[in-house]
């Protein structure tokens, strides 16, 4: 099963405070056991959000509102992709993250959607089609 | 340079109802062109925040809360990770997607190893494409 690990922004994280040392390390660390437990697929920061933007959908019409973004703790500051056996696997492996963030912090976790998780509602052919593009992009 | 495009929830998403036929069709073209273009590198939905937690850290402690979660038009529901040559050409991507009345795509870069400045010491530049090779061997990917 695979599993978006989403580390929720601060006022630390928006203001573009540079990690510690320390927390560099520790995480460093932490994504090495990720790696070695097979757990890891992808992983990445994300800058501010005042270098962001938020697209508007409306009929035709696009509006393009630029960052910073008023409500921080729910902004994602950095993610996780893992494959785990179970949503428990991965509580348990966010347990031993390190303290993300210089004061308290939240990391969500959520399923990732899976073609076989429509099952019937997908027609065999939009489900082929999924799997191909996955495979394109290396992502199967 | 990288951008992760972040999809935001709605009822429909959290109450678990899928894109109509249309929707999907229209979504499984964009998403060739998106690899076509070799912009696309990654993208998923996320089941509702009812199937997921949160976990919050203050010092040593950790508290698990069960979805689902009010805020919903801040709820991510799914993802893409794209490689394009400027933040404005992710602007004109994200403008042709499909997406319905009422939908708000949020639009953010990704931090690269350049980005870090002196802060990425050579050891660390080193530890870090050692894991990316790592990673990427485990998944059985070109590095």
């Amino acid at each position: 099963m695979r599993f978006m690990v989403m580390v929720k922004a601060t006022k630390d994280s928006e203001a573009g405070a540079p990690p510690t040392r320390e927390l560099v390390d520790a995480m460093m660390a932490y994504n090495e056991e990720l790696v070695k437990a097979g757990i890891m697929k992808g992983g990445d920061g994300l800058q501010p959000s005042s270098k962001g933007v938020r697209v508007q959908f409306d009929g035709a019409r696009r509006a393009v509102v630029d960052g910073p973004f008023a409500e921080t703790k729910e902004l994602v500051a950095g993610y996780w992709l893992w494959e785990c056996a179970s949503l428990d696997e991965a509580i348990a492996w966010v347990k031993r993250c390190p303290n993300p963030m210089p004061g308290p912090s939240e990391i969500e976790i959520r399923p990732v959607v899976d073609i076989a998780d429509f099952g019937e509602m997908v027609s065999p052919e939009a489900a082929a089609t999924w799997d191909r593009l996955k495979n394109e992009v290396g992502q199967s | 340079m990288r951008v992760m495009v972040l999809v935001k929830a709605s009822k429909d998403s959290e109450a678990g109802i899928m894109p109509s036929e249309d929707l999907l069709t229209r979504m499984g073209a964009y998403n060739e062109e998106l690899v076509k273009a070799g912009v696309m590198l990654a993208g998923e939905g996320l089941h509702p925040s009812s199937k997921g937690i949160r976990m919050r850290f203050s010092g040593s402690e950790r508290a698990i809360t069960d979805g689902p979660f009010a805020e919903t038009k801040e709820l991510v529901c799914g993802f893409w990770l794209w490689q394009v040559k400027s933040f404005e050409e992710a602007v004109e991507w994200l403008k042709r997607a499909p997406f319905e009345d009422g939908a708000e795509i949020e639009l953010r870069r990704v931090f690269e190893m350049e980005d870090f400045g002196e802060a990425m010491t050579p050891e660390l530049r080193e530890q870090e494409e050692r894991l990316q090779a790592q990673a990427a061997k485990l998944a059985g990917k070109p590095a």
